[in-house]
Order: C-alpha cells, then sequence, then structure tokens
C-alpha cells in the first residue's frame, strides 16, 4: 500500500520571463515501512521536492497524497497540524529548538498538539539512540552527531506517517554521519517507520532501500 | 489544553529570558508610557476634582439648586418629596459691618445641620448654635475680629435690620464653634441660631420689599446630576409648587462639564501624543525581535506550530513586559503627578488635592496595555503568517524591501556613501519609524517652545497693572458699593509714601456715583447697540440682568441712572487713554487739562462710533459744570476694577477738577511707580499699613502679579517640556535600539565585508555615514515640520491675548549638532564592541 504518492508534480519560481523551474512533472510513490533516498546533486531541486512532500511548500501544480490526505486541499492552518502529527522532519542543521532541553525538544511537536508523549514508547527511542542521559542537557551542550541524534528522536516521537529527512549528515563528519544513518535505518526498522531521505552522497543513498534519482527537477529511473 | 498551554508558556518565558537587552529597552519604553498616561491621567482628575470644588466654593454651595423667595410652608412641602437625597433650610438676618470685616462679607443666618455643610459652613470644632445667643463662625471673620479660637468667646456683630435706613443694630454672641475659611468663597457665615433669626424678624414670614432680613432659603440635592432642569420641574410640580424658582448650581451644569474637559484637554492631547510615541517605539522593538527571530519561529512553525500559537509566544511576551513596566509606571507616573499637581494648580491658593480615583490607575493601565498589544499586533501577524519555507530563508533586511529596483544604472562602483544610504533603505519601515520617532520629539519641543516665548508679560501685565504699585480703598469691592467717605487713603499714608526715595509717579482716581440724564443722542447710542440679539445673549449669561434692564429702561426713558465720575491722573490715566484704549475720538492731553473736557468709557467692544455712551463732541454736565466729550475709550480693568451698580454711565475728568467738584475726596485707587531699589521699602511700608490700620486694604503690585503668572505658566510649561522630553526621549531610545540591532544583526555581513578588503576605517565611515543619514533626515523632517507647527499653528493661537508671535526654532537649532554627534559617537561604541571578535570568528557564527 502506498503511504505518499506525488503525481505531476510541478513548481515554478519568479515570473516570466526569468522562470525557474525546480520541478518538473515529479511522480512518485513510497509504500509503508520503506526506506526511500532521493539523491541529487546541488541545484537537481531535491530540497524542494522534499518541501512539498512534508507540505512545507505548495506545488505550482500536481497532487501530494500522505496518508490518504489530499496536501492541496489542506488550508494553512490544517496544514500545520497535519504536519506536526503525520510528518516528522529531520533537517541537515538540526533545527532544534535551542531555549528547550533535549526531552522538551523531542516532545514538542506532541505537546503543541495539545497531546502527552508516550513515555514508555519515549524510552524506547531514546535509549535506542543513546540519549537517555542527556534528557536534560540543553542543545548548545550537545555535539552535532547527538543533536542530530536529538532531531531524529522527535522526528520519531509523534509516530508520523513518514520522517523526512532533508541531507541528515549533511554538517556531520562522515563516522558521525554513517552512525546516524545506522540509527536512522535502524529505527525506521524497528518501529516499522517509512523514511524518506535527501542526500547528494551516492555512499549514503545506498543504505536505503531504494534510490531515486533527480537531475534539474526530474526524476530519472 | 493544559498540556498544550504549557509547552507554549515554556517557549515564552524561555525565550523571553534571552533577549534582555530587547526586555530592557522594552520594559523602559513601556515604563514611560504608563508613567506618562498616569501623570497626565492624574493631572486631569485632579485638575476636574479641585475645579470642581472651587467652583463648588465660589457658588457657596454644594447642593443642587437653592430657592430663595420661598415660604416655610413650602420648604416643608418640598422637603417630604421622596425623590430628595437631602436639603437644607436657612433664614437671613443680614450683614455684618463691623469695621474690622470691611471687604469680607458676613452674613448672620440661620441654617440647618445641611444647609451649613452645603455651605461648606459645618463646625469642625464646636456645634453649629442651640441657644439663641450663641454663634459659629468661620477662621477668616474670627481673625479679623481678632477673636481667639476658643468656645465661649464673646462676639459682637454690628448690622442693620432695616437696609434703607443708617440705624445699627449691636448684637452679642457667645462662640460654639468654628470651621477654616476659605479665601475663594464670595462670603463668610455667621450661624446664629433659629430662635435669634425668628426673633430678630419678629415672626415674619417673608422679608418686607428691599429688605433680607427674614428671607428664607432652601437647598435641595438629588441623587444625581443627571438632567438637573427636569428634575427641578417635575419635582415642583408634583409638589403644585410651579411658581417657585430654583437656580441651578451652575457647577453641574453641562457648560461646566465642558470646561473641565477644555482645562483637561492638554492633558488628553498629551495622552496621544504619548500614545504615539509608545506605540512608534515598542512597535519597532517587537518589530526588530521577531525579524531577528524569525528563523526560530519558522522552526516552530515547521514543527507544527500553528500561527495561534506563534502569536500567543509574542503576546506572551508583550504581557510579561507589560507586567514589569505598567505597575512600576503607575507608580511613578502618579509620584510625577503629585510633584507636578502644586505646581499646576499654585495660582488657585489653598493647598491642593489630588485625586487618587481607581480610573487613574485603572485607565493608564489599560492605555499602557493596549498600546503595547497593538504595538505587538503587526509583528504577531507578521510572525504567524509566515510560510515555515520563506520563515526559514527570511533576513531581516530582504523580505522587508523585497528589492524592488530591478537594476541599479550605477557604475561607479560601490562607495562608502553610496553603500550607507542603500543600507538605510534596506528596512525602510524601520527607518521612517525610527526617523518620525525622533521628529516627534523635537517638533513638540520646539512647539512649546515657541509657544512659551510667546508671551509678552509686557502687554499682560498693561492689562492688570498701570504702575508697580497700586491699592485700593477698603470699601473697593464691597458687595454694597464703594463708599467715597472710606479714607483707606488716608493723607498719611500717601506722606508716607511721598517720602520713599526712589518714588518715580504717582496717580490718583478718585470717584463718585451722581445721578444723571443721558442725551437723546446717548440714548439712540444705547439702542442702537443693545440690540435684540445681544440683549438675549446677555441675558443668557448674566444673573444680574433683570436689575441691569429695569435701569435700562429707566435711561432710555429720560429718567436719572447712576453715572460714574472718575477723576485721574498720572499713570492710570495714560494708560485709560492709550491708542488701543481709544474707541472714537483722539486723546488730546493738552487739551483734556483744561478742565473742560470728558472721557467716556463705552463697553469693551470694538472701535467705532455709535458706542453705547454719550458720543464724541458732546456736552455733558457733571454737578453744574458743562464738559465736552473728548473721546470714548475701552474699560481700563485697573480703574475700573471694583463694585460698580449694575447699570452706569462712566466718565473720567481730571483729577484736579474732580477734587476742586467735591473737596474732601480721598482717592479710591492710588498708584506709584518706584526704582528698583525701593521696591522692598515701598513693600514693607504698604503691607504694615495694611497690617495695622487696613486690614480691607488690597495691594496690587507688578512684581506679586509677574510672580504669580510665572508660577502659574511655570506648570503648564513644565508639563509641555517634560511631555516633549519623554518623546524625545523615547525617540532617542528608539533610534539607539535601532541603530544597534542594526549593527549586531549585520556582524557576519561585515565580517564578510572585512574578509574581502574593507579596512576598519572605512565600515566606521560607512556606519557613521549611516548615522548621519538618519540624522540628516531627521533634522529636516524636524525642520520643516517645526516650521510648519510654529510658522502656522502657533502663531494663530497666539494671535490676540497677551501674545506677541515671535518665529523661533531655537530648540532645534540647540538640538541640531547634539543629534549629529550622537548620530557619530554611536556606530563607534558599536563598533568598538564589534571589533572584541575575529573576522573569522564572526563569520563561523551561524546566527
Amino acid at each position: 500500500m502506498s503511504i505518499l504518492t506525488a503525481e505531476h508534480l510541478i513548481k515554478q519560481y519568479g515570473r516570466e520571463p526569468n522562470i525557474v523551474r525546480a520541478l518538473d512533472d515529479v511522480s512518485l510513490s513510497v509504500e509503508a515501512g520503506e526506506f526511500v533516498a532521493i539523491i541529487g546533486s546541488s541545484g537537481s531541486g531535491k530540497s524542494t521536492l522534499l518541501n512539498m512532500l512534508g507540505g512545507l511548500d505548495r506545488p505550482t501544480s500536481g497532487s501530494v497524497r500522505v496518508d490518504n490526505f489530499e496536501l492541496n486541499k489542506l488550508s494553512d492552518e490544517d496544514l500545520t497540524v497535519f504536519r506536526r502529527q503525520r510528518i516528522g522532519f529531520v533537517f541537515q542543521n538540526y533545527n532544534l529548538v535551542p531555549v528547550l532541553n533535549v526531552y522538551e525538544n523531542i516532545t514538542m511537536p506532541i505537546r503543541l498538539d495539545g497531546k502527552q508523549a508516550d513515555e514508555s514508547f519515549l524510552g524506547e527511542i531514546t535509549s535506542l539512540l543513546g540519549l537517555e542521559d542527556k534528557l536534560s542537557r540543553m542543545p548548545n551542550m550537545l555535539s552535532g552527531g547527538q543533536q542530530q541524534r536529538v532531531a531524529i528522536a522527535r522526528a520519531l516521537a509523534g509516530k508520523p506517517a513518514i520522517v523526512l529527512a532533508d541531507e541528515p549528515t549533511g554538517n556531520l563528519d562522515s563516522k558521525t554521519g554513517d552512525e546516524v544513518i545506522r540509527l536512522l535505518k535502524e529505527t525506521g526498522r524497528r518501529f516499522r517507520q517509512t523514511i524518506v531521505m535527501i542526500t547528494h552522497n551516492p555512499e549514503i543513498a545506498e543504505q536505503a532501500d531504494r534510490t531515486i534519482r533527480i537531475e534539474d527537477g526530474k526524476i530519472h529511473a | 489544553m493544559k498540556r498544550q498551554d504549557s509547552i507554549i508558556h515554556i517557549l515564552t518565558s524561555r525565550s523571553f529570558r534571552q533577549k534582555k537587552g530587547r526586555n530592557i529597552v522594552a520594559v523602559f519604553a513601556i515604563l514611560l508610557t504608563a508613567m506618562m498616561f498616569t501623570t497626565l491621567l492624574t493631572l486631569a482628575m485632579s485638575m476636574e476634582k479641585n475645579l470642581t470644588e472651587m467652583y463648588l466654593r465660589q457658588s457657596g454651595t454644594s447642593a443642587h439648586a437653592t430657592a430663595r423667595d420661598i415660604t416655610d410652608e413650602e420648604i416643608s412641602v418640598i422637603a417630604s418629596r421622596p425623590e430628595l437625597q437631602s436639603f437644607g433650610r436657612s433664614i437671613v438676618v443680614g450683614i455684618a459691618e463691623n469695621e474690622e470685616l470691611a471687604g469680607q462679607q458676613v452674613e448672620i443666618r440661620y441654617g440647618s445641620e445641611q444647609y451649613a455643610r452645603d455651605s461648606f459652613a459645618f463646625p469642625t470644632q464646636g456645634r453649629l448654635p442651640e441657644a439663641e445667643d450663641e454663634i459659629a463662625l468661620d477662621t477668616l471673620t474670627l481673625k479679623r475680629l481678632g477673636i481667639p479660637q476658643e468656645t465661649g468667646q464673646q462676639v459682637t456683630l454690628v448690622w442693620r435690620p432695616d437696609l434703607s435706613s443708617d440705624e445699627t443694630v449691636y448684637s452679642t454672641f457667645t462662640l460654639c464653634g468654628w470651621w477654616e475659611g476659605n479665601q475663594s468663597s464670595y462670603a463668610s457665615m455667621a450661624w446664629v441660631s433659629e430662635d435669634f433669626a425668628l426673633d430678630a424678624c419678629g415672626g415674619a414670614k417673608q422679608p418686607a420689599e428691599g429688605q433680607v432680613l427674614g428671607q428664607r432659603m432652601m437647598s435641595i440635592t438629588f441623587p444625581d446630576t443627571g438632567h438637573m432642569e427636569e428634575q427641578i420641574d417635575s419635582l415642583l410640580s408634583e409638589c403644585g409648587l410651579s411658581d417657585l424658582e430654583f437656580n441651578v448650581n451652575l457647577t453641574y451644569s453641562g457648560e461646566f462639564d465642558q470646561m473641565i474637559f477644555q482645562e483637561c484637554l492638554p492633558m488628553y492631547l498629551g495622552m496621544i501624543l504619548i500614545f504615539v510615541a509608545g506605540w512608534l517605539i515598542i512597535f519597532n522593538v517587537f518589530q526588530i525581535s521577531v525579524a531577528s527571530d524569525i528563523r526560530f519561529y519558522g522552526e516552530l512553525k515547521t514543527l507544527g506550530a500553528t500561527s495561534k500559537q506563534i502569536r500567543k509566544i509574542i503576546y506572551g511576551q508583550g504581557n510579561r513586559l507589560c507586567l514589569i513596566g505598567i505597575p512600576a509606571g503607575l507608580i511613578l507616573g502618579y509620584l510625577l503627578g503629585l510633584l507636578l499637581m502644586p505646581v499646576l494648580l499654585h495660582a488657585s491658593g489653598s493647598d491642593p488635592e489630588i485625586s487618587a480615583n481607581p480610573i487613574i490607575f485603572l485607565g493608564s493601565a489599560i492605555f499602557a496595555y493596549v498600546t503595547v498589544i497593538l504595538s505587538c499586533l503587526m509583528p504577531a501577524r507578521l510572525a504567524g503568517k509566515l510560510s515555515p519555507v520563506e520563515a526559514l530563508r527570511y533576513t531581516d533586511a530582504a523580505a522587508d524591501t523585497n528589492i524592488r529596483k530591478k537594476e541599479k544604472k550605477s557604475r561607479r562602483g560601490a562607495g562608502i556613501l553610496e553603500m550607507a544610504w542603500a543600507n538605510l533603505w534596506r528596512n525602510r519601515k524601520r527607518t521612517v519609524i525610527v526617523i518620525c520617532s525622533l521628529t516627534l520629539g523635537l517638533v513638540l519641543t520646539s512647539f512649546f517652545y515657541a509657544k512659551n516665548e510667546s508671551f509678552d508679560m509686557e502687554k499682560y501685565l498693561t492689562d492688570l497693572t498701570v504702575a508697580d504699585y497700586q491699592i485700593d480703598d477698603a470699601t473697593n469691592n464691597l458687595a454694597d458699593g464703594y463708599d467715597p467717605e472710606s479714607d483707606t487713603i488716608s493723607e498719611t499714608l500717601l506722606s508716607e509714601i511721598g517720602s520713599i526715595d526712589g518714588l518715580e509717579e504717582t496717580g490718583n482716581l478718585y470717584c463718585r456715583q451722581i445721578s444723571g440724564v443721558l442725551s437723546e443722542t446717548a440714548r439712540a447710542n444705547y439702542a442702537s447697540f443693545y440690540t435684540e440679539d445681544r440683549l438675549q445673549e446677555f441675558s443668557s449669561y448674566d444673573p444680574s440682568y433683570p436689575q441691569w434692564k429695569e435701569e435700562y429702561d429707566r435711561a432710555l426713558a429720560g429718567e436719572a441712572v447712576p453715572f460714574t465720575i472718575y477723576g485721574t491722573d498720572g499713570p492710570v490715566l495714560e494708560a485709560a487713554v492709550s491708542d488701543p484704549y481709544i474707541l472714537d475720538g483722539a486723546w488730546d492731553e493738552g487739551a483734556f487739562s483744561t478742565g473742560n473736557y470728558v472721557i467716556a468709557i463705552g463697553p469693551a467692544a470694538e472701535e467705532g462710533t455709535g458706542q453705547p455712551t454719550f458720543s464724541v463732541g458732546e456736552t455733558v454736565n457733571i454737578e453744574g459744570r458743562d464738559f465736552t466729550v473728548m473721546a470714548v475709550v475701552s474699560p481700563l480693568q485697573p480703574m475700573v476694577e471694583g463694585s460698580a451698580p449694575v447699570f452706569e454711565v462712566p466718565l473720567i475728568i481730571p483729577s484736579g477738577v474732580f477734587t476742586q467738584i467735591w473737596p474732601d475726596s480721598s482717592p479710591r485707587k492710588y498708584y506709584f511707580n518706584v526704582d528698583d531699589e525701593a521696591m522692598q521699602e515701598a513693600s514693607d511700608l504698604l503691607t504694615a499699613y495694611q497690617e495695622e490700620e487696613a486690614p480691607g486694604m488690597n495691594i496690587t503690585s507688578r512684581q506679586t502679579i509677574a510672580e504669580q503668572y510665572e508660577a502659574q505658566t511655570r506648570s503648564s510649561s513644565v508639563m509641555g517640556y517634560a511631555i516633549s522630553a519623554i518623546i524625545a526621549l523615547v525617540g532617542v531610545l528608539n533610534f539607539i535600539n535601532s541603530m544597534i540591532t542594526a549593527i549586531i544583526s549585520r556582524k557576519r555581513e561585515f565580517a564578510m565585508m572585512q574578509s574581502i578588503g574593507m579596512t576598519k576605517r572605512q565600515l566606521k565611515k560607512m556606519l557613521i555615514c549611516e548615522g548621519l543619514f538618519y540624522a540628516g533626515l531627521t533634522l529636516i523632517a524636524s525642520y520643516i515640520l517645526s516650521s510648519a507647527a510654529v510658522g502656522i499653528i502657533v502663531r494663530a493661537i497666539t494671535a490676540g491675548g497677551f501674545s506677541t508671535f515671535h518665529f523661533t526654532l531655537l530648540p532645534l537649532v540647540i538640538c541640531t549638532p547634539i543629534l549629529l554627534l550622537f548620530t557619530v559617537i554611536l556606530p563607534h561604541i558599536c563598533f568598538y564592541n564589534l571589533e572584541k571578535q575575529s573576522i573569522v570568528e564572526r563569520l563561523r557564527q551561524a546566527d
């Protein structure tokens, strides 16, 4: 069963005569529990695609369907709620909230949703990611790898439909990067989590179940 | 719901604590705003309270309405009505005519307890009289009579049971109570028992024609002060006494409210200005803070915070700032109000009461809070509305302007000046707000300065005094008229004044009332001057109109009416016939001194012939001598001030001629000038004479009037300057805040520019140029707007009155170098702080 389907996505920036077509008729689908890597060079449109899939940005035309939600039909406010309930993001620069400690960062999307975190599930995630003794640390006291592990925990904590990871190893040295990918893959398998990851590094892409190559806004099979 | 609140709460409070610098600026701005609101409201409310009190005292009663010409039966019918909150009644006996009381009206009356309370004359020590020989007086009267404040003291009052005869009666009482007298009351009360009052009028139910003895009076008070006339009408018709006339206390009329509003208008306008200034800075502080935090809000949004939740964080921070700034502002503002109030009401003499009405605090708090919330409104919407992708990319400078220019033709390359100028407009809105904020303060200062400067003390003084000193006969202001036989200004006093070294100029004013008949021309002048409209208007505001009209009709019918003859010389004559006062004819000193001419005083009206008095060239007969009318003048206050018949025809003749006609005259008023060294001697001499010989004598000195005026206006200028100073301070604060944050947020940009070869000197020069551009634009705007404000508004409001308009922008000229210096120093300091980090360190910093 496809948990994510994108059909004929087009995203244009700018106005005539300087139109930049960041996505040019992209269609793809991801099965539940799959770990997919989208690979492409800088400027290929892979980040734009991820923004569309996560409901951060709207396509010029085409449709995205996640977990039976047609994203085009959601208002901005509904899209926000959709995001915090069904999408887990992992960013290249971690994007942790500097004023919140590790535990608060992890639970923030759940609490923004007005819900209580499932403590036993949280305990499982944090111990798997090796964060259990760092829960009260502030982000600026953590190394890059540790911060990215917090971001992964945050992405998983809400039991989302998909985790979207945007160059999760981009800011890390290769050893730490490998470790993070390993954890991402492991947690994904453990919790049967669908993961879509963007990278420009073929070695990292190889770790995924499937690789989709994107170049100049088009998918190359 | 609780949980959701708590994460927003945590985010709000943690991010709040992170922004110490912003918080200090914002709290300071909120504090100043709340403080000025409180001060201005305190002043406005206290002003209202004191003015109401003053007017009530002047009207003599705090009751809503009073009736005279009422009978005991009518009083008891009205008193039984349930719609009244309270009532008081009084029986008039007469007016005390003891010599020591000259110049002060003391009414001998019986008054019920409520009546005494309504009249501000309820004994604070002792009680109201009960036994027939008891009396209660105020401290002013006791002091005049030289009686100590002690019950059991004997008090003897002289009064006339029959006002048409000169026969006086001496009544002796025992003092049973007293209260603090008030200078602004029109008369003092001497309360006697009801038995004494009834005895005195021999049981009469109402006074005889033209008398006051036995007159009943009633004061009534309703539960509320709205629609007074209608309340009274319905009360009287319910009682079947529609013919009865109650006079509404003017203090409770709508006009009075309007007057109070006008008095307080400057305060309300000040509040609006403070609101604008407060908005300009608080808005800017929040705008800057949101702009610098926009990535943070973007992240939150990506992770699922809704617009509402983000707005909540920003408002939450505003609330926290208010929680600190407003209470502190309320306290400081009230203290400042306490400090300024005495200055503001200095003129009224008595200690002003400061209102502690909760509305002051509630109103100021709400007003300040609304200012803050309105200031947060736009930044909060901006943060809430941004899409997450935009927010993550947002940089402070670009989003606002969005680089409107498509291209730039310049090929000169980026000069330091051009770069500085371009930087200034990276955030158009902020630059405009800072310039507005600074300009507002400067323009206001210029405005108040020009307004104060235009006041012309000489013009003001001439209208109130014509000489360094003026003394008035003790009977000058008596309710039953000036007594020409009174010789307060005695030969002895005049010779003492004459012996002052440094006496420069003296002048006499003699005065007598005679009966005279108007000529036909004069009657025609009157008839054409007092048109129906004028009479109508006159009757609407002057309570003495009916008596005036009676005399006026007699005058027109050719019957004898009072003529007031002034005999005068010296400075008062010169002032009375000076150019601005001449309405018709021309002043000829030589001709006037021949003693064949008379000057007629008309009303304070516009120039031209046909003034309601004798026409120029007519002949007037005074005590058998013929005079020709030389000119018609408008009345000069220092000459005509004092009691006068309701209807009179005032005429001026030389004092020499006056003393020929009435050889045994002492002056009603005397004027003299001394040189500066002799001022003290003259003051001492007059005060000593006043204390020992003539307590009723009034002394007016140019010096004290000038001082009084200055004391009176000091407050309004202090207020004006205080408001402008605070607004200017807010402007400067706004400027500092914007400049510093602009520099800090461009830390990396500067490091980048230094890394590609910009020297420290060049960078510093660029920042200083930015500052100078700010100052330059502010100054251009300030000069243009101040010129307009001074040249148009100040010119308009100072037209007429005691002002002489001068165009001045002095405060702006003084502020110009200060502002320029400031804009040079500030970037210097910021740059110094920036320098502490190396270029590489700054380049590496992510945010």
